[in-house]
Parts: C-alpha cells; structure tokens; sequence
C-alpha cells in the first residue's frame, strides 16, 4: 500500500471534492464490511458469552462457561483432531503434487498451456457436484473398486487389508483419507497456479548460472529452485492450511451434518454447523466459531515463525 | 489436442532441446510425455465418467461399460421431472444468485477499486486495511452473526432469503483488490488528460478508466460467477425453503434424503448439469480462470 498523504495546498476544495467522490464510491461496500465482518467479529464475541436463544436474544450470562463446555465435549475434540490430521496429511500431499506439475508446466514443452488448462480442470466444478461423483466413484460397486478388480490388483488391496467390495467413504477407518484424496485431486492444480505464478519471478539468469555451472535438472531444483520459492511456499501453505482447518464442504455432504460414520468426518466446521442449525445453541456455536479462529490464526503464526518474514505481497 | 501432443513427442528435434540422434533423451522424453498425457487424462476421468453414467440403467451404472449397455434417457427424464425441488427450478435459483451477485461486484469492486488505487481521501489507509481484514476473517466465525443480523433484517424468510444471500455476497474484498491493483497498474496520463478537459471524477472513471479495465473485470467476473454458482456455505444457511434452494444445496439433498440415495443415473444427471455451465465458461475464457487465480495467488 503506498503511503500518499494529500499535501496541504490552496486547492483545498479540489481537494474535499475528490474526498468526497470517494467516499461515494467506496460507501456501499464499506457499510456492508463494517456490518457483516467487522461487526459480526465484535458481535460474534458477545454472543458467544451468552446462551442465546434464536427468537428472543440472551437467556443467561456465562462468561466462559461456552468456551469451557467447547473443551469437554469429546465430540468436538474428535473434530478437532479430524481437522488436525486432515490439515496435517492434506496440506503436504496437495503441496507436493501442485509444486511437482508446476515445475513440469513451467518447462519448455509443446502443449503445456493444454496441460496446465487440464491439471487446473477439477478445480472448476462445485463441491457439491464434485464430492457426489466421488461418493458414486469410490462406493463399494463404484468404478475405483471395478478398475482395480479388472487390473488385478486387488490382492494387493486384500494385503492391505481391505476387500473387493470396500466402502471406501462408508467405512469410519477410510472416509477422511478418502476426503483427503479427492481434495487433493481437486485442488492440486490450483496450488499448480500459485506456484507457477512463484517460479515465473525467479529471474532466468539464475539457471544460466546453474547451467554454467554443470548442474544437473534434479540438483538444479534441490539447490536453487526449491530455496528460491520460498515465498511460494509460505503463500501456499498458509492459505492450504487456513482452508484445511475450515473443512466443511465435502465432509459434510459425504457424512451428513453428524460427520457420519461413527464421528469420522466430524471436523470443527462440521460441528459447528451442528451446534448452531441442528441444536439451535447460538451462543455455544459463536464460541466455537471463536475457537476455530484461534486456531487458524495460530496456525499462521506457527508458519510465519517457520517460514522467517512474511514476503511483501 | 492429445493427438498433437503425442505427435510432438514422436519428434523430439521439433519440441527442442535434444540434439538429434541422442536415443536417450528420446525415450525420456516420450516417458515423460506418456505420463503427463495419462495423468491429464485422469483429470477428466470421472467427469466422463458422469455423464457416461448418467445415459445408462441403474444396473448398468456399476459396471465398467463405456457405452451405456443400453443407452437410455431415462435418467435424464427422472431427473428433470421427478425431484423436489425441481432440477430447472434449481437451476433457475443458481443463475438469479450468481448473475445477480457478480453484476454487483462488478460495480461496486471495481467503483471502491478506483478510489483505493486514485483518489486521495483521509483515512484510506485504514479503510483499505479494513477491506484486507475481510480476507483474513473465517466466515464460519461469521455464521452466527450474521444468521442473526439477517434475521432481524427480516432476510431469512420467503422471497428475501435470495436477498439476504445477495448482500452476503454482494462485494468480496479479493474483488475489490483486484480491480486497485489493476487500476494502479495503468498510467496516470489518460486520465489526466481527461481531467484537464474538466471530467469529474465519475465521468474519468466511467469513461476513461473503466474501458480500459477489460481484463481485470473480466477476472472478476469469472471468479465471482465461478465462486457464486458453486458455492454451498452461506446458501446452506441462508436459504431455509426448498423453493429458493441452489443447485449445490439441491445435490447434496438429493443424495441424503432425496431418495437418490445409490440412483447413480439420475444423480449423475444432475451432476453434469451443476457443472455444465462452469465447464462452458472455462472453455472459452480459460485464460481468464488461470490469470485470475494466479494474480491472487502472487498478490495475496
């Protein structure tokens, strides 16, 4: 943001009538953002100190009391550990997979702008639609467990201990990694974009260097392009894992507003959800929208701690 | 297209780089390219998948036939006339919310982008801080408050539930930055031409500026109608009426109540039509899908 301050001039009323231009121009969508984000923040803390009754307000000061009872329910715990391991295998895999068809598609090869337009595909369609397709692709009769039958592989499958017929999002031990893949599918290429976007502002004179040098592609990439992102990867990962932990979409569609089966695709936005539209405990629900906040944002100073300085975008 | 690129990757001197004669990089070079090609393809499996599935019987759909054993319209049929709500009715809601919504952040992102980027005005530093704010806060933490802010705007009942999802949507701060960094990216001197021959600062930005923000209004359009027509979360609680339901809201119901359970065709069916219009889009202003979310992705 450049810091322009007006300098006092004589032009004072040239000056009041592009003040208030603006302030016209920027009104509507200022009173909306005071309103409902600035205000509902503020309002959400309030709430949260109260049970709070959906027609008629605040029924009983609690203090803290929603906040304690957040930290005692063992089924928001369950969801916090869902989000936390979702986060925590997601976040790397979908990374791993996004930087790897950036390095490919940043490369000189004939077709790319197709291969890029293909890799960033599954990102388009909506959540809804999307983790349909998969519950049809992945359930027991579903074209995953047809294929791998017709290649053979599943006594591969039978060591791992699973049968021919496994309901792979019905099952309580495989509904979240099942989520985990199907995320990690649609969003790779969109983490592709930002990495792509990253590498395109490392200066060519760098590989000229390393080409001089003898370097080959791999040690090129451990030894200078890898360093050279991080920038990348802090944008990355800190929007990956502010989006992993407000998981909701896809787990509720698959388990229902219950995280269906047995709790295993609970997640915090998942319960969430529950407290304030299935058991109407407002207040209670406004505290654990606080929780999930301090999450994310302790998330996001862990990796700024991680990753050094914030990069000046 | 796949054809050209397995053409390319039969000649390896034309795609550049290894001599001729250097076996090789030849099979590296056709490895790789087999491999890409074949995780492309796996990129579009299961949206082939659906559509396929959606002209066969039910039987048919668990089996692995790629021509539908027999081919039928049935599914298509059910679809559109069986479900409550009803899938042109879902449709309809989807397209008022989204065409709605990204008319208004066109205007309003693209108005306050100008006076961000422009216009000098005391306490704009921290206005525009405000509008960064908006991207960092959660709208789970948001849920509540505003579920009641609506409520007693009386936005949560009848026709006015579209209106309450509207104003939620109404302007997004990432709309708002993009249109400031574009602006900012143009040179002064047009419109200080313009406003040499005595424009005021509306008639500069309708009328100067605005034209020549081409690329950055389409971006947001895309993404807006993009974000609004796939979007879930706020419909789910914001829309209580089955009448004024979106088409995502409609799938998932479909799937856990609707009686759809494992109908595979049907469901399918309306699978294909929540994402036909997006893939539409994307065909022909991909550019603009790849550049907008890059240009977030580096600019935050």
């Amino acid at each position: 943001m450049a810091a322009t301050t007006a300098p006092r001039t004589s032009k004072s009323r040239e000056d009041r009538a592009e003040s208030v231009a603006a302030y016209a121009l920027i009104a509507i969508p200022m009173i909306l953002f005071l309103i409902l984000n600035i205000g509902s923040v503020a309002y959400a803390l309030f709430i949260s100190l109260w049970e709070w009754n959906v027609r008629s307000g605040p029924v009983e000061f609690l203090g803290l009391g929603n906040y304690a009872a957040t930290l005692t329910d063992p089924i928001f715990l369950r969801g916090i550990t869902n989000s936390l391991y979702y986060a925590a295998v997601w976040v790397p895999l979908t990374m791993i997979i996004g930087l790897g068809l950036a390095v490919i598609v940043n490369q000189k090869i004939r077709g790319r702008t197709f291969f890029r337009a293909a890799f960033y595909f599954p990102a388009i369609a909506s959540s809804a639609a999307i983790t349909i397709l998969w519950i049809f692709i992945v359930s027991p009769e579903g074209l995953f467990n047809v294929v791998r039958g017709a290649m053979g592989l599943n006594p591969l499958f039978e060591l791992l201990g699973f049968g021919p017929k496994q309901n792979w999002i019905g099952d309580q031990d495989t509904a979240l990694n099942s989520i985990i893949i199907l995320n990690a599918w649609t969003t790779s290429g969109t983490f592709m974009l930002f990495y792509l976007a990253s590498l395109q502002s490392i200066p060519g004179q760098v590989y000229e260097a390393a080409a001089i040098d003898g370097a080959g592609p791999w040690s090129t990439f451990r030894h200078i392009t890898f360093p050279l992102l991080k920038p990348g990867h802090y944008f990355v990962a800190t929007v990956a894992v502010i989006g992993a932990l407000q998981l909701f979409d896809q787990a509720a569609i698959a388990g229902g507003p219950g995280g269906d089966p047995n709790n295993s695709l609970m997640t915090m936005v998942v319960y969430l959800y529950n407290a304030a539209f299935l058991q109407f405990k407002f207040g209670y629900a406004a505290a654990v929208g606080i929780v999930l906040f301090i999450f994310i944002f302790g998330a996001t100073l862990i990796q700024r701690r991680l990753f050094g300085q914030a990069p000046s975008w | 297209m796949t054809n050209e690129v397995t053409a390319a990757a039969l000649v390896p001197a034309a795609a550049g780089g290894a001599p001729v004669g250097d076996r090789g990089a030849f099979w590296r070079r056709r490895v790789a390219y087999t491999l890409l090609i074949g995780y492309a393809l796996l990129m579009f499996v299961p949206f082939a998948w659906s559509i396929i599935t959606s002209f066969k019987t039910l039987p048919d759909s668990v089996r692995l036939t790629i021509v539908p054993q027999p081919f039928t319209l049935q599914a298509w049929e059910f679809a559109f006339t069986q479900l409550t709500p009803s899938l042109p009715r879902l449709f309809l809601n989807s397209g008022i919310i989204a065409v709605v919504v990204t008319i208004s952040n066109l205007l309003l992102a693209s108005m306050a982008g100008y006076a961000f980027a422009r216009l000098r005005f005391p306490g704009r530093e921290i206005l525009f801080l405000i509008v960064l704010a908006t991207l960092m806060i959660p709208d789970q933490l948001r849920l509540v408050p505003v579920y009641l802010i609506l409520n007693f705007l009386g936005l949560t009942k009848g026709l006015l539930q579209y209106g309450g999802v509207i104003l939620i949507l109404a302007v997004s701060g990432s709309s708002i930055f993009l249109m400031r960094q574009y602006f900012l990216s143009i040179p002064r001197d047009l419109e200080e031409a313009a406003r040499m021959d005595g424009a005021g600062f509306f008639r500069t930005f309708w009328q100067v500026m605005l034209p020549l923000a081409g690329p950055a209004l389409a971006a947001v359009s895309i993404l807006t109608f993009q974000g609004t027509w796939n979007g879930y979360f706020w419909p789910l609680i914001l829309l209580q009426d089955q009448d004024q339901w979106t088409l995502p809201l409609g799938l998932s119901s479909f799937r856990l109540a609707g009686g759809l359970a494992t109908n595979w065709p049907p469901l399918m069916a309306t699978v294909v039509m929540a994402t036909i219009p997006i893939v539409i889009l994307y065909l022909f202003f991909q550019r603009y899908f790849v550049e907008g979310i890059a240009a977030s992705g580096v600019k935050g």
